[in-house]
C-alpha cells in the first residue's frame, strides 16, 4: 500500500470525500466471512435477472435475423452510400473496442500504479472488456462482403502460399484483437481462480457445478505457495497487458492514420484514439457498475469514493480528448492543405453538424461537470454521464468514419449517408450480445474480486468489534451508508 | 482472367471434408441428370448456334461482321462483335466513311434492343381484346386475309407508318404497298428536327449538309445540339473535336438558346435568349436589328449582344446552324442559311456536297397529326406501323392513340412492346436491325451494308420478308415477288450480285448508289403555334429531346437509363430544370416537386436547379414515362402530355411554343443524379489553359488547393502572381514521364530497387514475359472531350457492368429511398468510367460560365493507395503497370475504395450476377450480351476499370502466336475505341512510338492529384478556353 505524502488526521480520513485513490478502504466489511456471504449471495439467480437475460437474447436474435438477412441479400441492404464505404458496422467495431480498454487499464495499469480503488471494480471492468472485445471481433466479419470467407485475413499456412498483405492496417487489427482478447481473457481468469476456489468450496452446491469448479480452479488449495506464485504471475500479466492496452487502440487507428483520406490521414490519432477508448470504456463501467452495485446490495463495496476516483480518471481522460481534437483543428488550419481546411470546416459546419455537436458536447463539455465534487460523487448523475459518454463516444467514430468518406478528395463523389434498419439492428444484436455474455458471467463467477476484498479489510482481530477500521487502525462507529453520496 | 462466372462458394468442398473423388462423382451425377432433365422438358438448343457456316465459327474465338446502324436515321457503319454464335460488342467500322470507327452510346446500346428482355417472342392476335401468340403461318394468313379485305374495300383507306430508315427497304415498301393500290408509307421520325431539314433543303438543296468545323473560325449554334442528336451526331463529334484539337485555329463557339444542350455546354460563351426569341439573334447578326433591339427581345445584356454581332461580323469563315424546335424554327433556319449564305460560308463550311442522305423523304408530324384526325374521322381501315411509336411520340394533345384505336385493324410490325404496337390487333414482330438484312446509303457514292449477325433471339420475322411472304399469298401481287427473301431481292439489285455483295460484306462498305431520289415530302396544313407570348403561365416550357433516350426509342434500355445525362447528370428521372437564381426566388430546392401546367394539361415532377437554363425557362426532356414499353420504360415522365399541339411551317413538333404556369406542387422526391459537387473547389480536376496562355507557354489558371497542399510556405493570398513557372503542373517537367514510373512504383513492382537481389520475379524488367517493360497508360484530351458518355456505354457494354437503378434492384429497406434510381440515390451505379461535369464561374447563377468534362476511371497508379490497405493482396500491382483486381480472391473490405483519391471502385452490394435474385443486372436474353473474357462479379466483391485486361492479354496473346512483339497502337480500350472525339488514348507509355507515349509530353499535361503521389497512369491534357474577346475589352 501506497503511502500518502501528507499524513491525514486519522479521524477524518473517511469522511474527506477527496480520498487518494489509493487508500480507499472498505469500512462497512468487516470479515471474510462477510464478503463470502455477500459476493456469493449475489449469484443466485432473480426473475429480474431472467427477464434481463431474456431481454439481451432477444435483441441478439434481432440482430442474427438481420444478419442472415444481410449475408443471404448482400450487404446492399445496410445503409452504404459509396463512397462512404465504411458505417456502423466500423463505427461499432471502434466503439466495443474502445469499451474493451477500460478493464485492461483498471485491472492491470491501475494495479501497477497500486492505485486501491481499482479493487472492487476491476473484475466488473475486466469481463466487460473480455465481452466487449468478443463483439467488437464480429464487426470486421459481418461488415465484409463476403463475411465466409474472412479466415483469408489470417495467415494460415497454405498450398498456394497465398499469404494476406501485412502491409494492410487491417491485417494489423487481426492480430491486435485476437491478441488482446487472449491475454485479457487469460487474465481475467487468472485472477478468477482464487475465486473460483471459494464457490467450489461452498456448500449446497451441485456437483456437476463443484467438478466444474474444481476444474476451472485448478485444484487450488490456498497455500502460500500457490499464493506467492500467483501473485507472481498476475503481476507478470499485468505487467504484459499494460502496453497492449496502448497498442490495440493504436492499431485500430492505424486503420484509418494509415489512409490518404482527409480526416483520417493524421499522426494524432493513436494517443487520441487510446484516451478516446479509455474515457469510454470508464463510461460503460459506470454505465454497468452503478445498476449492479444498487441491484447486488453492494453498495458499500464500491463505494461513492469508489466511483469518486474512477469519475477523476474519466474527467481526465475527457481533457485529454478534448485536447486532441483542438489539435486536430489546429494542425488543420495551420497544415495550409485545402483538402483538410475544407474536411474540418464541412465537419463542423456541413451536413454532419449535429453528429459532431453530440460529439463535442457529450465529450468535451459534459464531463466538464466532473470538475464538481458535488456531481462526482453523485452516482445518479454519474450514471447519466456515463450515457453521454457512450453516446459521444460512438459519435466521435461516426464524425471520424462517415464524414471524412463523404467528403474526401473528389468532389464529384460528395454523398450523404443514412445507416438502414439492418445497420441498426445489428448494432442493437452487438448490445444484445454482450449484455448476454455479461448476463450470464455475472450469476455465475463473482463480479468483485473476492480474494482481492479479503487482502485489503482488515484482518479478524481478537476483539470484535462491531464497526469499522481506519487504515491507521483506528476503529470509528459503523454506519451503513458511505457519507457524502448524494443519490 | 478467368471466364467462369463468380459464383457463391460450394458448400463444404474443404472445410465440411468432401473429398475431391466424391464430389467430381457428385459433380457428374448432377450435372447428368440435370441435362436430362433439361433435355426432356426444355427445347433443344444448340450450345453454338450457327449463323453462316460452322467453319467460321471457332468457340472462344470472335466473328466479327459489318453491318450498319438503325438506332438513329445517319446510318453509321458497325463491326459486331459475335462469340460463340451471339454478338457481344458493337464498334465502330474504321473504313466507314460517316463514323469512321467511332461509336455513339445509342448504337452501344443497339445490342439492349437486340437482346431486351421485353421483346416480342412472336406473332400475336388480338383475341377477346388480349394479345394471343400463334404461328406465323396463321398470322400470315389472317395479314393476307386483312390485305384482300382492304383492297376489296378501298386500299386508299390503308396506312403504313414505318420508322424512318434510308436503303432500298423505303422503296420496297412503297412498290409493295402500290401493289395492293395503298398509298405509300410515312417515314417518321419524331427525334428530327424537321425545320431544319426543310430549311436546308431549301437554301442548300439537300435536307443535311456536312459541317466542316476545321475550316470555321467561328461556330454560332442557335438551339442546335450538333454534338448530341441533332443530326449526324457522331460524324458531327468527328469533326467539331478534330477542328477544337487544332487549337490555333480552332473555331470558338458560340451557343444560343434558352437551355445549354451538351453543344452548348461544350461552347466557349452561352447566349440565354429566351424562349422564342432566337429570331431576333439571328437579325441582329444579319444587320436587321440592333443589339439594343435584340437585347429588348431576347433578355440579353445589350453588351454581350454587340460583341456578339461584331465578333460574327469581323470572323470569317463562320458557320450558323438552328435547331431547337421553336414554333418559328423554319424561319429561324432559314434565315441562319441566308447568313451563311451571306457570309460565304456555304461551301466553305457548310458543304452541302457531302451532305448526308439519312434525312430525306422523312414525313413531318404534322402528316401524322392530320392522319390522326383521319382516323378520328374513320378515313383509316388498316394501320400498319413498324418501329415508329406515334402514340407516344406525338404530342398527347394531338389525340393519336385516340384515334388510333377508332381504326378497325391495325398491324404493328415493331420488334418491342410500345404505346403503339400494344393497341394493335395483329402483331408481326420485326428482326432487330442486327438479325437481318439491308442497306443503306449514308453519304452519296457509299452504300451501307446490312447484315445479319446472327441467328435471331426470338421468333421474330424480318418485315421484308413478311411483305414478300404476304404478297405471294395474293394472287395480284404474287407474280411480281418470285425472289425467295429480301435478301435476294437485295442480292439481285446490288451492283456485282451475289459475288459482288461477298466481296463487299467483309468491309460493310461498297461503292455505288442506291438512288434513292432526294425529293421533300408535301407539308400538310400545318398547325401553326400562336405566338409564344400569348400564352398564359409564367414560365417558358422548352421541351427538348434527351441525348440518349431521345424521342423514347432508348427508354427500354437499360444502359441509356442508367448513364447519366451527360448534362444534367439525371438518370432514370424527368425533372423539371430551372435556373438556381428563378429556384431560389421561387423557393424551390433541388427536388421540390411542382406542378408543370399548360393548356394541355399538368405535369408534376421535382426541380433540378440547373445554371444552363434560361432564368425564366423550365426545361423538360422528352423519351421516359412510357406505359407500354417494357419494365425498364416506366420510369420518369412523358412532358409530351402537357405539350399543346403546335407545328412549325415544316410540319415539325414545335417543342417550344407555350408557356406553362410553374407552381409549387408541396412534397419532395429525391433527384437521382450521379453528381456530388459540381464545383471543383479550386482542385485541379479538370484544368483549362486560355488559347493565349497557350500560345505563350504560360502555365495557365491555377488550379489552386493542390498548389497550396505543394507549397505550404506560401499563404494563400501570395498565390499567382508570381510564382515560378516550373511548380505549375501544366509546365511540370514530367519526370516520371515516358514510362510514367515513379521511383516507389519501381520499388512497389518488386525488389528492382535492390541491386543485390537476385530474386527479382516477374518484375525483373528481364524475365521473358517481357511484362515488366510495359507500362499501360492512357491520355485523356479535355479539349476534344464532349462529355458524350459514349465511353461509359461501350465501358457497360465490354466490361459486363451491372445496371443497378430499376426500382425492383433496391434491398427495400428504407422508404425514402424506392423507385426508379433508388440504387443510385445511394450512389451505388457501377460505372467504371463516369464523366464528371464541372461548373467554373457563374456563381451568381449568370450565363457565364464553363464546363468541364472529366472522364474518371481507374487511374493505375504507379504508387496505388488502394493496394497496401488491401488485408488479402485482392488488388495488386502487375508488372506491366496495371492497377489489378482480382474478384476470386476479393472478401469485402472496402478499404480499398476508402483509400482511394479518384473514387474510381465499386463494389457489388447485391448479387447483380445471380439470376435469382430481384437484383439480377441481366434478365434474359440481356445475358447474351455478356462478354464471355470478363467475369460476371459476384456479390460482395470490389470492381474497377481494368484498362480492358482481357484485350490487352488478347493482343499479346495474338502477338506470341504471330511471334511478334506488339506493334504500336494495335488495340485499344472499349471506351478510346467508341470515342466519338477521339479524347481517350490508350497505349504503351514505356514505349515511344506508341501515340499516348508522345501525348504524355504535351505542355498540357498532367494528373490529378498529381500532389499524392500516386504517379497515376491517366494523364490528362488540360481543356483549351476559347475566351469572348469581348469580355476582355468589357469585363
Amino acid at each position: 500500500m501506497a503511502t500518502l505524502s501528507q499524513p491525514l488526521p486519522a479521524r477524518d480520513e473517511p469522511r474527506r470525500p477527496n480520498i487518494a485513490t489509493a487508500d480507499i478502504q472498505l469500512p462497512a466489511v468487516r470479515d471474510y466471512e462477510q464478503v463470502d456471504r455477500e459476493i456469493v449471495g449475489t449469484l443466485h439467480p432473480t426473475v429480474a435477472w431472467f427477464i434481463g437475460l431474456g431481454i439481451a437474447v432477444m435483441f441478439l436474435l434481432i440482430g442474427i435475423a438481420a444478419w442472415m438477412y444481410q449475408i443471404y441479400s448482400g450487404l446492399g441492404v445496410a445503409g452504404y452510400n459509396p463512397p462512404v464505404m465504411w458505417g456502423v458496422y466500423i463505427i461499432s467495431f471502434v466503439f466495443w473496442v474502445g469499451i474493451g480498454h477500460a478493464g485492461t487499464l483498471i485491472s492491470a495499469i491501475l494495479y501497477l500504479f497500486r492505485a486501491g480503488f481499482r479493487t472492487t471494480i476491476y473484475r466488473c471492468a475486466e469481463a466487460m472488456t473480455v465481452f466487449a472485445v468478443m463483439t467488437a471481433g464480429l464487426f470486421p466479419v459481418l461488415h465484409l462482403g463476403r463475411p465466409w470467407k474472412f479466415f483469408w485475413l489470417i495467415p494460415y499456412p497454405n498450398w498456394r502460399y497465398i499469404w494476406p498483405q501485412f502491409k494492410s492496417p487491417l491485417v494489423w487489427d487481426v492480430f491486435a484483437i485476437l491478441t488482446y482478447l487472449t491475454v485479457s481473457s487469460t487474465f481475467l481468469y487468472i485472477g478468477l481462480i482464487p475465486d473460483i476456489a471459494v464457490l467450489r468450496d461452498r456448500e449446497n452446491i451441485s456437483p456437476i457445478r463443484k467438478r466444474i469448479f474444481s476444474v476451472l480452479s485448478l485444484g487450488w488449495r490456498n497455500t502460500d505457495r500457490e499464493w506467492r506464485h500467483f501473485a507472481r504471475a498476475y503481476l507478470f500479466l499485468a505487467a504484459f497487458s499494460t502496453p497492449l492496452v496502448l497498442s490495440v487502440h493504436s492499431v485500430v487507428s492505424f486503420d484509418f492514420a494509415m489512409a490518404l483520406t482527409p480526416g483520417w490521414h493524421t499522426t494524432i490519432f493513436p494517443p487520441y484514439f487510446v484516451a478516446g477508448a479509455i474515457f469510454s470504456g470508464i463510461g460503460m463501467v459506470f454505465t454497468i457498475i452503478i445498476p449492479l452495485r444498487k441491484f447486488f446490495g453492494l453498495k458499500h463495496y464500491v463505494t461513492i469514493n469508489h466511483l469518486d476516483a474512477a469519475a477523476k480518471l474519466c474527467l481526465f481522460t475527457s481533457l485529454v480528448v478534448g485536447c486532441a481534437y483542438m489539435t486536430e483543428w489546429f494542425v488543420a488550419w495551420f497544415s495550409g492543405n485545402e483538402f483538410e481546411q475544407s474536411f474540418f470546416a464541412n465537419r463542423i459546419w456541413g451536413q454532419w453538424w449535429w453528429a459532431s455537436a453530440i460529439l463535442y458536447t457529450c465529450n468535451m463539455v459534459l464531463p466538464l461537470s466532473l470538475f464538481s465534487q458535488r456531481l462526482r460523487r453523485n452516482a445518479s448523475w454519474l450514471f447519466i454521464l456515463s450515457f453521454t459518454v457512450n453516446i459521444g463516444m460512438w459519435f466521435e467514430r461516426f464524425v471520424i468514419v462517415v464524414p471524412s468518406l463523404s467528403h474526401e478528395f473528389e468532389p464529384w463523389q460528395w454523398t450523404s449517408y443514412r445507416p438502414t434498419w439492418v445497420d441498426y439492428a445489428i448494432l442493437a444484436g452487438s448490445f444484445g450480445w454482450f449484455s448476454m455474455w455479461f448476463m450470464l458471467f455475472i450469476k455465475q463467477l463473482p463480479i468483485i474480486a473476492i480474494a482481492e476484498v479479503k487482502e485489503i479489510i482488515r484482518p479478524k482481530l481478537r476483539i470484535q468489534h462491531a464497526h469499522g477500521m481506519t487504515p491507521a487502525g483506528e476503529h470509528f462507529d459503523f454506519e451503513p451508508e458511505t457519507p457524502g453520496e448524494h443519490d | 482472367m478467368s471466364t467462369e462466372q463468380e459464383a457463391s462458394p460450394i458448400p463444404g468442398t474443404a472445410a465440411n471434408g468432401v473429398k475431391r473423388r466424391e464430389f467430381l462423382k457428385v459433380l457428374g451425377v448432377g450435372t447428368a441428370a440435370t441435362t436430362m432433365l433439361g433435355c426432356a422438358s426444355e427445347k433443344v438448343e444448340k450450345l453454338i448456334p450457327y449463323l453462316v457456316s460452322p467453319d467460321q465459327t471457332v468457340p472462344g474465338v470472335s466473328t466479327y461482321y459489318a453491318t450498319t446502324c438503325r438506332e438513329c436515321s445517319v446510318a453509321c457503319g458497325l463491326i459486331a462483335e459475335t462469340r460463340d454464335g451471339r454478338t457481344i460488342k458493337l464498334e465502330g467500322n474504321p473504313d466507314h466513311p460517316v463514323n469512321r470507327g467511332a461509336l455513339c452510346a445509342r448504337g452501344q446500346a443497339s445490342l439492349q434492343g437486340l437482346y431486351n428482355p421485353d421483346r416480342y417472342r412472336g406473332p400475336m392476335v388480338r383475341r377477346n381484346g388480349q394479345l394471343q401468340s400463334l404461328t406465323w403461318d396463321e398470322a400470315l394468313q389472317i395479314f393476307a386475309q386483312k390485305l384482300g379485305e382492304t383492297r376489296s374495300r378501298g386500299a386508299a383507306s390503308a396506312v403504313f407508318i414505318n420508322q424512318h430508315e434510308s436503303g432500298s427497304f423505303p422503296g420496297f415498301l412503297d412498290a409493295w404497298l402500290a401493289g395492293f393500290g395503298m398509298p405509300a408509307h410515312l417515314s417518321y421520325d419524331a427525334g428530327a428536327d424537321h425545320a431544319a431539314i426543310a430549311a436546308n433543303r431549301q437554301s442548300y438543296g439537300v435536307a443535311w449538309p456536312r459541317l466542316d468545323f476545321r475550316a470555321a473560325r467561328l461556330v454560332v449554334s442557335i438551339g442546335a445540339d450538333f454534338l448530341d442528336g441533332w443530326g449526324a451526331m457522331v460524324p458531327q463529334q468527328l469533326d467539331f473535336a478534330d477542328a477544337r484539337a487544332d487549337h490555333e485555329r480552332a473555331p470558338r463557339l458560340i451557343y444560343v438558346g434558352p437551355r445549354r444542350s451538351l453543344t452548348g455546354l461544350n461552347a466557349d460563351q452561352w447566349i440565354d435568349c429566351r424562349p422564342g426569341s432566337e429570331m431576333s439573334i439571328v437579325r441582329m447578326l444579319g444587320g436587321q436589328l440592333t443589339s439594343q433591339q435584340a437585347s429588348q427581345a431576347t433578355g440579353v445584356a445589350a453588351t454581350v449582344l454587340d460583341g456578339f454581332a461584331r465578333e460574327f461580323a469581323a470572323t470569317k469563315p463562320s458557320m450558323v446552324l438552328a435547331g431547337g424546335g421553336g414554333a418559328d424554327g423554319l424561319e429561324v433556319a432559314l434565315a441562319a442559311n441566308a447568313l451563311n449564305q451571306s457570309q460565304g460560308n456555304v461551301g466553305v463550311t457548310i458543304k452541302p456536297n457531302e451532305g448526308y442522305l439519312g434525312f430525306d423523304r422523312m414525313a413531318s408530324p404534322a402528316e401524322l397529326r392530320a392522319l390522326a384526325e383521319r382516323m378520328n374521322s374513320g378515313g383509316v381501315s388498316l394501320l400498319m406501323v413498324r418501329g415508329a411509336n406515334p402514340a407516344f411520340t406525338l404530342p398527347k394533345s394531338a389525340g393519336f392513340a385516340a384515334a388510333m384505336a377508332k381504326v378497325p385493324f391495325k398491324v404493328s410490325f415493331s420488334s418491342y412492346p410500345d404505346e403503339t404496337s400494344e393497341m394493335a390487333d395483329l402483331v408481326l414482330p420485326d428482326h432487330h436491325s442486327l438479325e437481318q438484312w439491308g442497306d443503306a446509303e449514308p453519304v452519296r457514292g457509299t452504300i451501307s451494308l446490312q447484315q445479319p449477325t446472327m441467328d435471331p433471339v426470338f421468333d421474330t420475322r424480318a418485315t421484308s420478308d413478311v411483305l414478300i411472304a404476304a404478297a405471294k399469298k395474293d394472287p395480284g401481287s404474287a407474280a411480281r415477288y418470285p425472289m425467295a427473301d429480301y435478301r435476294s431481292w437485295l442480292i439481285s439489285r446490288f451492283p456485282g450480285g451475289a459475288a459482288g455483295l461477298a466481296a463487299a460484306l467483309p468491309r460493310g462498305i461498297a461503292s455505288g448508289s442506291l438512288g434513292e431520289p432526294t425529293t421533300a415530302r408535301p407539308v400538310p396544313p400545318v398547325r401553326a403555334a400562336t405566338p409564344i407570348e400569348q400564352s398564359s403561365g409564367n414560365m417558358y416550357l422548352v421541351v427538348y429531346s434527351h441525348p440518349f433516350i431521345g424521342d423514347g426509342r432508348g427508354a427500354n434500355k437499360p444502359w441509356l437509363q442508367e448513364i447519366p445525362d451527360p448534362v444534367t447528370k439525371i438518370c432514370w428521372q424527368t425533372v423539371a430544370e430551372m435556373n438556381p437564381v428563378t429556384a431560389e426566388k421561387m423557393g424551390l430546392a433541388n427536388g421540390d416537386l411542382v406542378a408543370v401546367q399548360t393548356s394541355a394539361g399538368s405535369l408534376t415532377l421535382p426541380v433540378l436547379r440547373y445554371p444552363g437554363t434560361q432564368r425564366d425557362t423550365v426545361a423538360i426532356a422528352t423519351g421516359r414515362g412510357h406505359t407500354h414499353a417494357g419494365r425498364y420504360a416506366k420510369a420518369g415522365f412523358n412532358p409530351l402530355e402537357i405539350l399543346p399541339v403546335a407545328e412549325d411551317r415544316a410540319g415539325g413538333v414545335a417543342f417550344v411554343s407555350t408557356k406553362a404556369s410553374v407552381s409549387k406542387a408541396g412534397g419532395y422526391a429525391q433527384i437521382v443524379t450521379t453528381e456530388g459537387s459540381a464545383r471543383q473547389h479550386g482542385r485541379g480536376i479538370g484544368q483549362a489553359i486560355a488559347i493565349a496562355d497557350l500560345r505563350a507557354g504560360r502555365p495557365g489558371e491555377d488550379p489552386g488547393a493542390s498548389h497550396v497542399a505543394e507549397a505550404p510556405q506560401q499563404s494563400g493570398s501570395e498565390q499567382g502572381a508570381g510564382e515560378p513557372a516550373e511548380e505549375m503542373p501544366g509546365d511540370a517537367p514530367h519526370q516520371f514521364l515516358p514510362g510514367l514510373r515513379s521511383p516507389v512504383a519501381n520499388d512497389a513492382q518488386g525488389e528492382q530497387g535492390d541491386p543485390k537481389s537476385k530474386d527479382k520475379g516477374m518484375y525483373d524488367p528481364n524475365h521473358w514475359s517481357g511484362m515488366a517493360k510495359r507500362r499501360w497508360a492512357m491520355t485523356v484530351d479535355l479539349a476534344r472531350c464532349t462529355g458524350c458518355a459514349a465511353c461509359v456505354s461501350a465501358c457497360y457494354a465490354e466490361n459486363n457492368i451491372p445496371t443497378v437503378g430499376a426500382d425492383w434492384q433496391t434491398g427495400k429497406v428504407l422508404p425514402d429511398r424506392t423507385g426508379f434510381g433508388a440504387n443510385i440515390l445511394r450512389s451505388r451505379e457501377m460505372a467504371w468510367i463516369r464523366i464528371e461535369r464541372y461548373y467554373e464561374g457563374g456563381e451568381d447563377g449568370g450565363a457565364d460560365f464553363d464546363a468541364r468534362f472529366v472522364p474518371m476511371m481507374c487511374q493505375h497508379c504507379g504508387n496505388a493507395p488502394c493496394e497496401p490497405v488491401c488485408p488479402v493482396y485482392a488488388t495488386y500491382h502487375s508488372p506491366d503497370g496495371l492497377n489489378v483486381q482480382v474478384y476470386n480472391r476479393c472478401v469485402g473490405t472496402r478499404y480499398c475504395s476508402n483509400n482511394c483519391p479518384y473514387k474510381v471502385r465499386y463494389f457489388n452490394w447485391f448479387g447483380y450476377g445471380e439470376p435469382a435474385r430481384p437484383q439480377y443486372a441481366f434478365p434474359e436474353p440481356l445475358n447474351w450480351q455478356l462478354n464471355p473474357d470478363v467475369t460476371v462479379r459476384g456479390k460482395g466483391v470490389m470492381e474497377k476499370c481494368t484498362f480492358c485486361v482481357q484485350r490487352i492479354r488478347e493482343a499479346e496473346n495474338r502477338a506470341t502466336a504471330e511471334k511478334r512483339v506488339l506493334k504500336p497502337d494495335e488495340f485499344t480500350t472499349a471506351c478510346a475505341a467508341s470515342c466519338p472525339s477521339r479524347a481517350i488514348v490508350f497505349g504503351d507509355a514505356a514505349d515511344e512510338n506508341w501515340t499516348v507515349t508522345q501525348l504524355a509530353k504535351d505542355a498540357r499535361a498532367y494528373h490529378v492529384f498529381e500532389e499524392l503521389n500516386t504517379f497515376t497512369a491517366v494523364v490528362y491534357l488540360k481543356k483549351v478556353n476559347h475566351p469572348t474577346p469581348a469580355a476582355a475589352g468589357t469585363a
